[in-house]
């Protein structure tokens, strides 16, 4: 199921427009920005899965900067980046700071679905893991308060046990008085 | 991924409970294909059976079985509870007996050992939790040990360093500011005067705790879980051998004495159980 919300950020129109137009038809919830400035502003207002930049943008936020901010705002959104094949070095330094992925120009599309096949996969699990361990986070919590009320039950019945079988053979008492006292002993774990 | 024989499961199972303890059951093959297939791939072996007949005479490759078979699910802080219970009630009640009974010349001593301490995680909660509550360290000498069967666990332990994800489970943004140094793309690594306080070994809990000397708490959680009850009450009779007299023994939230060892007693401070000596 492809839920993705994905960001598409490109200057050049017929790019932003086919990248739209493409993520659209795969399922993919898509807003498009036209420059670095404008992509702040929808980062800023809310939460994309997947930010896909051009690192080269003129005036303003480049893609270096997009990336940054979205990563100071949102660290689980995966960034992947655009770039000319010249500028293949900036995108691996873009990596470093945090990018998921980089793709060169002309953007091989193919290739663009399946990176975010991937990241949507990727996700699905990372949301099992949390559900997965919210569930044991809660049912060990309940264990280990069941466990701890029954061991302190069980030391304090052996305590008891102990209690009974000195004052059974506790040569100082008579027999009834024995028996008397084991039995309020007994009443007592009952109540 | 090779698959597992139906004559294989019981040979490797046996193999792996004798030198991990680890009780596998013998139902869940396939944890035994996901953790060891890649190894036996990487090897170049065929089968499981190949493996096995290899890493008996290999100890080498037993160690990355060892490796490979391992839980090393962990976290800062686990649970909590137990470590609410060091600094409100084990510390401060063992520092006052220890510091009444010292002649105020030397440093108090103060020995804890985490004996399946995985990736360091529980060894430095206990460190943070000691440097929260004894603001001059100097006035003590304590010992932290951290000791696990599997290799890379304790290299990692030993080199204190976490990526984004280990360091978010069960940190808050201050401690990971105030006891971490950031480390290359996101990791962080432990600082110094923390590392300072912990030394790491290997050590297999089915073996004989020899040269291990004495502690004052022993934290043993969530490893015996995995043992036959056997070796359950074995690991926790050797246990009681280096535990001080007034000493204190944490386990697992999930994990309970009765009917392992009646030698220790459960005693409940707030919501957790921690076990001493019975008188």
């Amino acid at each position: 199921m492809n839920t993705l919300r994905i960001l598409a950020v490109d200057d050049d129109p017929v790019t932003r427009s086919l990248l739209e137009k493409r993520l659209v038809k795969a399922g993919y919830r898509v807003e498009t920005a036209s420059s670095g400035d404008q992509a702040l502003d929808f980062i800023g207002d809310r939460f994309f899965d997947v930010v896909l930049t051009d690192l080269m943008m003129p005036g303003g936020a480049d893609g270096i900067g997009v990336l940054e901010a979205t990563k100071n705002r949102w660290n689980q959104t995966e960034v992947i980046l655009i770039t000319a094949y010249a500028s293949v070095d900036s995108a691996v330094d873009a990596m470093k700071k945090g990018a998921s992925d980089y793709l060169t120009k002309p953007i091989n599309l193919e290739e663009l679905m399946l990176r975010l096949q991937k990241i949507n996969t990727l996700k699905s699990l990372t949301k099992d893991a949390e559900g997965l361990r919210e569930a044991m986070d809660v049912t060990e919590k309940n264990a280990a308060q069941t466990i701890q009320d029954l061991e302190i039950m069980v030391s304090e019945l052996q305590h008891t046990c102990s209690a009974i079988k000195r004052t059974l053979a506790d040569k100082n008492l008579e027999t009834p008085e024995r028996i008397a006292r084991s039995l309020k002993m007994l009443s007592s774990l009952a109540g | 991924m090779i698959r597992i024989k139906p004559e294989e499961i019981e040979l490797l199972s046996k193999y792996i409970c004798g030198i991990t303890g680890i009780d596998l059951d013998q139902k869940k093959a396939y944890l035994r294909e996901n953790r060891l297939g890649p190894l036996a791939g990487e090897q170049g072996f065929s089968s499981y059976g190949e493996l096995y007949y290899k890493a008996k005479v290999d100890p080498a490759l037993e160690r990355k079985i060892i490796d490979a078979i391992t839980t090393k699910e962990t976290l800062f802080f686990r649970d909590n509870g137990p470590f609410e219970l060091l600094q409100h009630k084990i510390l401060p009640e063992l520092i006052d007996r220890r510091t009444a009974k010292s002649s105020g010349l030397l440093p108090v001593p103060i020995r804890i050992w985490s004996a399946a301490c995985s990736t360091g995680q529980e060894v430095f909660s206990i460190a943070m939790v000691l440097k929260e509550l004894l603001p001059d360290m100097t006035k003590y000498n304590i010992k932290l040990l951290g000791t696990d069967i599997s290799d890379t666990a304790i290299a990692q332990a030993s080199y204190g360093r976490y990526n984004q994800f280990e360091i978010e489970r069960g940190l808050s943004r201050d401690k990971v500011l105030k006891y971490f140094n950031p480390n290359g793309g996101s990791c962080w690594k432990i600082k110094d005067e923390i590392r300072a306080m912990a030394s790491f070994r290997r050590l297999n809990l089915m073996l004989p705790f020899d040269g291990l000397g004495k502690f004052d708490i022993v934290f043993c959680r969530n490893v015996a879980i995995y043992f036959s009850l056997e070796d359950r009450k074995k690991l926790f009779n050797k246990i009681l051998d280096v535990v001080e007299r007034d000493g204190y023994l944490v386990v697992g939230s999930t994990e309970s004495l009765a009917g392992v060892c009646s030698s220790f007693e459960p005693k409940r401070h707030l919501r957790s159980i921690f076990y001493q000596l019975k008188e």
